[in-house]
């Protein structure tokens, strides 16, 4: 990977392009979100760094979850190919990073100690991986379609379908974590994460580009994603 | 022309184990190991009414024993520690508890700390703060506002978290309610 530039330069997350820290009956977040301030701190050396070899440190490269074994058996559901391009704020590729991708299963279970849901795991889906992107920062995974499934402390939440993504850019201050919806779900119209945002643009950056279905060989529906990380390099001054 | 960042999520509960069980040691890498004072950080996560949180991540960033951040932009890069990885991941057990190994992190601009991030579920976004193990003067410790307030960022020094040699610091995550954690503008 390509080291940055020391004039990088971070902004502050904005409001109104984020996801509210606490939504109205999402009641973990508030419990869990501070009700002091946060306190504004300048950006150093430290917080400028991060790590940059995680790829060869967790051996990530390509990354399939359509199956659970190489030429093993497919995992039931409907196939997809996820992708994108994931750039800085210039739209400059972030090339080498790695890429963490979990989702449920077409019968909307996850493989987890933590999801009590009684539904089917499926032996030829792990559900979980982890990629690196290539030299233009694109991204793509063969995976299946994850199912809904009941938030069951709710008593009346079902969570859309969703992938959840993990992205490790080359600085702290880049590190980006979210989950991205499906076009035209009925469940999107009632999920407390989906809507939990200031504003309708907002709102369709969390859902996927519905692409191109492909007919062949190997058949399957396109989802495509952008991701732009934080970080912009310094306006050079005017000679 | 400048991009829109993306917005974030929570990473919900089910944030796989198998991308955090084996990142809690930051001190061996390649064959090597740690220079420098090896130390035990653990601590609870503790939401409002000072409950424990299960399955929350912690994510730590630090330089090494000399104060060397293993990345280009660190003018000394070429001297940082072989056996020293920078980066680690956590994640909290029932009763609140996460554990990292690593090493006495270096000052040399900052006085020695650990940059630390929180996630998990109600955390629409990640939480940072900084971990400190001395009260001096730092561009991000000082603006804490007040004694109190920058005590909490300290890591205390608590021998019953000794393990193989290596000496204990606790350091409690309180993420809201009494005692809460100061936590930075991200």
């Amino acid at each position: 990977m390509k080291p940055r530039a020391a004039g990088y330069q971070y902004s502050p997350y904005g409001d109104r392009t984020q996801t509210l820290r606490q939504i109205d009956r999402y009641n973990a977040s508030f419990t869990r979100v501070p009700a002091s301030p946060l306190i504004p701190r300048p950006v150093t050396l430290s917080e400028q760094t991060g790590p940059i070899e995680l790829p060869r440190r967790w051996n990530a490269g390509k990354l399939a979850l359509s199956r659970a074994v190489e030429n093993g058996p497919r995992a039931v559901g409907q196939l997809i190919r996820v992708s994108g391009r994931v750039t800085d704020e210039d739209g400059s590729p972030a090339a080498g990073v790695v890429m963490e991708i979990w989702q449920a299963n077409a019968a909307g279970k996850y493989v987890h100690a933590m999801d009590d849901h009684i539904a089917p795991l499926d032996p030829n889906f792990v559900g979980q991986g982890r990629l690196v992107t290539d030299e233009d920062g694109r991204y793509e995974v063969f995976t299946v379609k994850p199912g809904a499934y009941p938030v069951l402390y709710s008593g009346w939440w079902w969570r859309p379908p969703h992938i959840h993504f993990s992205i490790l850019g080359q600085s702290w201050m880049n590190r980006f974590i979210t989950q991205i919806f499906f076009p035209g779900e009925p469940l999107n119209e009632t999920d407390l994460l989906l809507n939990g945002v200031p504003s309708h643009d907002v709102r369709e950056r969390l859902i996927f580009e519905h692409g191109d279905t492909v007919m062949g060989d190997l058949s399957y529906i396109n989802y495509r994603r952008d991701f732009v990380l934080r970080g912009h390099r310094r306006t050079p001054e005017l000679a | 022309m400048k991009l829109v960042v993306s917005p974030c999520n929570t990473t919900g509960p089910f944030f796989p184990r198998e991308f955090s069980d084996g990142n809690e040691d930051l001190t061996r890498r390649d064959g090597a190991r740690a220079r420098g004072e090896h130390i035990i950080l653990a601590g609870r996560v503790l939401e409002l009414g000072a409950k424990p949180t299960w399955n929350m991540v912690l994510e730590v960033w630090q330089a090494d024993t000399n104060g060397i951040f293993r990345h280009p932009l660190d003018p000394r890069f070429a001297e940082v520690d072989p056996g020293f990885w920078g980066w680690g991941r956590a994640r909290t057990d029932p009763d609140g508890w996460y554990r990292f190994r690593t090493v006495l992190p270096g000052g040399d601009q900052r006085i020695p700390h650990i940059n630390c991030a929180v996630l998990g579920i109600g955390l629409t976004r990640r939480l940072v703060t900084t971990i400190f193990f001395t009260d001096a003067p730092d561009p991000v410790f000082d603006c804490v506002p007040g004694p109190e307030l920058r005590q909490r960022l300290i890591a205390r020094r608590d021998p019953s978290l000794n393990a193989d040699g290596a000496a204990g610091y606790r350091f409690d995550v309180i993420l809201r309610g009494e005692g809460e954690t100061p936590f930075f503008v991200d």
